[in-house]
């Protein structure tokens, strides 16, 4: 467990990542103590309020509905969450799963891997994305499924080239040569080795996802009204651009800090774990 | 080398084929066809059934792909079902404004990400080179439809200088373009970073340095030339996606183009549409890859090894 | 070709750099086409799914509709049915020129009805049997059956009169590079979703009778632009770029408003929103949760809160200028929140602690459909809240427009919020007859009572007056069966910039169209 630990408390450390895991440990914080900070509930319309710019009532003022714009933001924060962790987490099972496979048997297994990943690689992933919630259905599950199909081919081929670079380690090599079974060694020795750019690759990912889902949102897919989604406000808050431009810019503003932060996070990460590979060759 | 790029070359066919089903797949998979919005207040019931014999949308998949791929490699795209023209002309009429925007964006970015890329490696390790680096990060990962909505908002709504969408004239193509550009300026710049500072260590540099030459001109000429093969590679690459990374832009300033005709399609089933879009992207892709292979087989015999 | 390669520089910025700041030239009208009219295809009738103004600009119809949807002639001086609807005969108007100088005929009219055979259109003669030329100015079909949608087909757009000879000559390019009717306007130019370029017809002289001028027109050259997003239009206009928008978005209302010289008017529209709920499943196969729902659906906030004040709070299923909209007063369905509320106790539905009611332990949920783009889920959202105070517990799905559709057809859906385009008392028909349940009679409404006066009113309607007073009679019965509840109808804004335009007082026609066009002016 402490192998997985260091190095996110060595990203903490720096200066960057520090700033950047404190956004990302209070947004998870306040999306998941929403409903206990603030006053308001997310769904209730009051359609005389609607449109007020922000003041002491309403700290980001409210939307077209009248419903307070920093409760939805909090709220669409859980939204933004839970799908890009959950997708990735999908995609990255899937990944790990198809992408060593292919890497250890090798062969017409590989092959047929490798040409379907990269087919799905030569679409555009926002218009996978958006035929794949068209055939699964609305909700946050076909997004969910789109986002993983979409950053599937990512995750298998970074396996894959790790798993094929760690294949010929002479360990690995010895261990078979005493008999370990194929299951042995796949989850044993190469997964737990090949994972950790992978893992860091996932980090970043959930950044993209969380664009992709507003995407999605922003098409008016995802997240069903009245449940806010960052995107889905931002839709909204486009026709009202001219009369009430606190609708698309601060759902926005949450959404841009959250996907810095993960990048900053993930790249303290890598130097983090970069220096501990040196530290360990040394 | 002829050998490889003919060897190469053939690998495409397959995938061009495959890539073909996966497109018409994809939009047939979708609940619905596009027979319901062509019918009309007071057609009779039997209406439906006509129009679906009409358009061969009653014949099993297998066929309906046949005809369709049978069409294509004749270059006959098909008519759109709900637009209603031939699928060649709408692309006819879309291609040249997703042309446009998507090869303004890739100079945008190439350009301004190489000279980024460039100072960070001669200021290695002191504050330009953070800065610039900071700052490319921001610009990527700033979501394109949010920063299109806030360029509109400042620059259009507020000041008042560039139009707001469309796409009439040259000006209309600012915010689009930047839009594009910012979040691609940060691939470039950071790889041609770390190009420049590996090609900074090489023993040549090393020793052009040890003869006195001048820094500045050495990192200019000798290092950002053998720096660039790397980054041409990638550029290469990225020459496929360059319509397929406008979408969302296209819609959010509602310009026309390839994105904004797809998004309409899939939202209308509209068959024809979607299928020939999808190859063609995703045959722009294929292409952008086989074209960046070759270009790396070309300047490192290694890869070529590798690759056949 | 040549046309793709003005596209290509115009899309790479260089052609569109050299005429960027081209001037509004003084005889010219710059419109910005309404949101609903941008993307039309092309101006071959029988070919295009929609239409835009430029359609009723350069095609004359036989008839045209006033603003009180009656029939008023255009290139038809007159018609008669006969009286047992199985013939309808036409008289032409004489002296009329097609844009090519091709004389305007019976025989014209019979080859141009000939074309419709094999397109999408053919059910507009599903029920004639022959076409007959009685002499050069008198047309006959004779019928299979009586249909009452053929005044009304041949009055839309769609009945818009094509030389035949051009439309064969040209074939593929038919309604793209040319288009020839003998309308008051020449089509000179059409950029597929950018610009028509329209210029008047100096010989027109055969206009209808809703207009005060029957031509030529006053304006000399129309230029039609298609500007998708609302918020560049509302800019355009602004700046002067465009003389007129014909639609104005409702976010852009007040600020239209603040502009100098911009005068702002209404037209009625084509357009009614409503709840439709499945009558065959429950909750909704009880009436009574029906009418309760009906009566929570509260028109008046909707219409003072999402659009500004603008438009109508509808009672019934039709757009309030058609007669057949004038139901007897105990029909219309109104907001009533308490009666909506007794009538779900009455039902068996008691509230919870919750305000969600419920019924032996079931919770009042329903899942209410709608389509996935902003104006469709902002009134759902509405309606969602609105449901709620009555004690309904929703939970939207939003699809893409195509999908809802075959979702439909499964029948599982509880309600939906949707809207329609139509502007004929024969809607009712549409999509309430029982011969098309699931799409596009979603209610699943399929009542004996009903049948029958539909019946009566599609088929035994001799007169406009027997046809308004049987559509009258099937629209009051489905009221009573509540399978929908209205929710709003928007109107038409049209924004012009005064300086340049001078409006018409009256516009006698249903929507902004020819007529109000010929009697358009541009001051000087």
């Amino acid at each position: 467990m402490m192998r997985w630990i260091a190095p996110f408390r060595s990203a903490f450390g720096r200066p960057m990542g520090s700033v950047a895991g404190g956004w990302l440990v209070f947004l998870i914080a306040v999306a998941v103590l929403a409903p206990v900070l603030t006053p308001y509930d997310y769904d209730v319309q009051n359609l005389a309020n609607a449109k007020m710019p922000p003041d002491a009532a309403h700290w980001m003022g409210t939307d077209e509905f009248g419903r307070d714009l920093l409760t939805r933001i909090l709220y669409g924060a859980r939204t933004s969450l839970t799908v890009s962790t959950v997708s990735i987490g999908l995609s990255l099972m899937a990944g790990l799963t198809l992408g060593a496979a292919a890497a250890y048997f090798g062969g017409w297994f590989d092959r047929v891997v490798t040409t379907v990943v990269d087919l799905t690689w030569s679409f555009p992933e926002i218009l996978i994305a958006l035929i794949l919630v068209a055939i699964i259905g609305p909700g946050t599950t076909g997004t969910m499924v789109a986002i993983a199909v979409a950053y599937l081919a990512q995750f298998t081929r970074l396996t894959r080239a790790q798993i094929l670079s760690l294949k010929s380690e002479t360990y690995i090599e010895a261990a078979r040569s005493l008999g370990a079974s194929h299951k042995h060694l796949l989850f044993r020795h190469l997964i737990p080795n090949a994972l950790a750019p992978v893992l860091v690759a996932a980090m970043l990912a959930t950044g993209d996802a969380i664009i992709l889902e507003a995407t999605l949102g922003f098409f008016g897919l995802g997240a069903q009204p009245p449940t806010p989604s960052w995107g889905a406000m931002m839709s909204s808050g486009a026709a009202q651009l001219f009369s009430a431009p606190w609708i698309i810019l601060l759902p926005g503003l949450a959404l841009t800090l959250t996907v810095i932060a993960i990048n900053l996070f993930g790249d303290a990460l890598i130097s983090a774990l970069d220096i501990r590979t040196k530290l360990r060759d040394a | 080398m002829l050998g490889f790029i003919i060897k190469r070359s053939l690998l495409l066919i397959p995938v061009f084929f495959a890539a073909s089903i996966v497109a018409f797949l994809l939009i047939h998979l979708v609940p619905g066809d596009p027979v319901d919005s062509l019918l009309t207040v007071g057609s009779p019931p039997e209406q439906r059934q006509i129009l679906t014999e009409r358009y061969g949308l009653d014949k099993p998949l297998v066929v309906q792909y046949g005809i369709w791929i049978w069409g294509v490699l004749q270059g006959d795209l098909g008519t759109a079902i709900i637009m209603r023209r031939p699928v060649a002309d709408l692309m006819a009429d879309a291609l040249p404004h997703s042309i446009a925007l998507g090869a303004s964006a890739f100079i945008f970015y190439t350009v301004i990400g190489v000279s980024l890329g460039v100072t960070a490696a001669i200021f290695r390790d002191r504050w330009p080179d953070r800065a610039i680096m900071t700052g490319v990060l921001f610009g990527s990962t700033l979501p394109s439809f949010w920063l299109g909505l806030l360029l509109m908002l400042v620059f259009s709504v507020w000041l008042g200088w560039l139009p707001v969408s469309g796409a009439r004239g040259a000006s209309s193509l600012v915010l689009p373009v930047l839009t594009i550009g910012l979040g691609g300026t940060a691939l470039v710049a950071r790889i041609t970073r770390v190009a420049m500072v590996e090609t900074q260590r090489k023993d040549f540099v090393m020793l052009l340095h040890a003869k006195g030459m001048h820094p500045l001109r050495i990192q200019l000429l000798r290092v950002l030339h053998h720096a660039l093969i790397p980054v041409v590679t990638i550029l290469a690459l990225r020459i496929g996606f360059v319509l397929g990374g406008a979408i969302t832009v296209e819609v959010v300033f509602a310009r026309p183009g390839i994105g904004t005709l797809l998004i309409r399609g899939i939202m209308q089933h509209d068959y024809p549409v979607v299928q020939a879009c999808l190859l063609m992207l995703s045959t722009a892709v294929i292409l952008g890859t086989f074209l960046g292979d070759v270009l790396q087989a070309l300047m490192d015999p290694r890869a070529r090894a590798s690759l056949t | 070709m040549t046309k793709h390669h003005r596209h290509l520089w115009a899309g790479l910025g260089l052609g569109a750099l050299l005429s960027f700041s081209a001037p509004v030239m003084a005889d010219e009208l710059v419109a910005a086409l309404k949101g609903a009219e941008v993307g039309v295809s092309t101006y071959d009738m029988l070919k295009a799914i929609n239409s835009n103004v430029a359609s009723t600009l350069i095609y004359d119809p036989l008839i045209e509709q006033n603003a009180n949807h009656g029939y008023v002639p255009a290139l038809a001086e007159s018609w008669e049915e006969a009286p047992d609807g199985l013939q309808w005969t036409f008289h032409l108007k004489k002296g009329v020129k097609f844009h090519n100088g091709v004389d305007f005929n019976a025989q014209a009219v019979a080859d141009w009805l000939a074309m419709f055979k094999g397109t999408d259109f053919e059910y507009y003669l599903g029920a004639v049997k022959e076409i007959v030329v009685v002499d050069d100015y008198t047309i006959r079909l004779d019928m299979t059956r009586p249909d009452p949608n053929l005044l009304y087909n041949l009055s839309t757009p769609f009945g818009g009169v094509m030389e035949p000879g051009a439309r064969k000559a040209d074939g593929e390019n038919y309604g793209l590079t040319a288009a020839v009717g003998t309308g008051p306007y020449k089509l000179e130019s059409f950029a597929v979703g950018q610009e028509t370029v329209l210029v008047r017809n100096d010989d027109y002289t055969w206009g209808a009778a809703n207009a005060t001028n029957t031509g030529p027109a006053n304006i000399e050259r129309i230029r039609l632009r298609e500007i998708g997003e609302a918020s560049t239009s509302f800019l355009e206009l602004q700046t002067g770029g465009v003389d007129m928008l014909l639609g104005v978005p409702q976010e852009f209302l007040s600020e239209a408003a603040k502009l100098p010289n911009v005068k702002l008017m209404t037209m009625p529209d084509q357009e009614i929103w409503y709840l439709v709920m499945n009558v065959t499943a429950a909750p909704f196969d009880d009436i009574r949760v029906r009418q309760a729902a009906a009566l929570a659906v509260n028109r008046q906030a909707i219409k003072d809160n999402l659009y500004g004040g603008a438009g109508n709070t509808p009672s019934t299923f039709m757009i309030s200028s058609l007669p057949e909209e004038k139901v007897a007063d105990q029909f219309r369905i109104k907001f009533d929140l308490d009666k909506a509320k007794a009538l779900l106790d009455e039902a068996g539905w008691v509230a919870g602690a919750d305000g969600i009611r419920a019924k032996d332990g079931q919770p009042l949920k329903i899942t209410l459909w709608t389509q996935s783009d902003s104006n469709f889920r902002r009134v759902t959202e509405v309606i969602q809240a609105q449901l709620k105070d009555a004690g309904f517990a929703a939970d939207i799905l939003t699809f893409d427009s195509a999908t809802i559709r075959d979702q439909y057809k499964a029948g599982t859906h509880q309600a939906a919020v949707r809207s329609y385009f139509y502007d004929s008392a024969t809607i009712l028909d549409w999509f309430f007859g029982g011969d098309r349940l699931g799409y596009p009679n979603i209610s699943m409404f399929n009542d004996p009572k009903a049948e029958e006066l539909r019946k009566v009113a599609m088929t035994g309607s001799k007169t406009g007056e027997e046809f308004t007073k049987n559509f009258i009679a099937y629209h009051e019965y489905i009221l009573s069966q509540f399978p929908f509840a209205p929710i709003y109808e928007p109107v038409g804004n049209i924004a012009f910039n005064a300086d340049r335009v001078i409006m018409p007082e009256t516009i006698n026609s249903p929507v902004f169209q020819r007529a109000a066009i010929m009697d358009l002016k541009l001051a000087n």
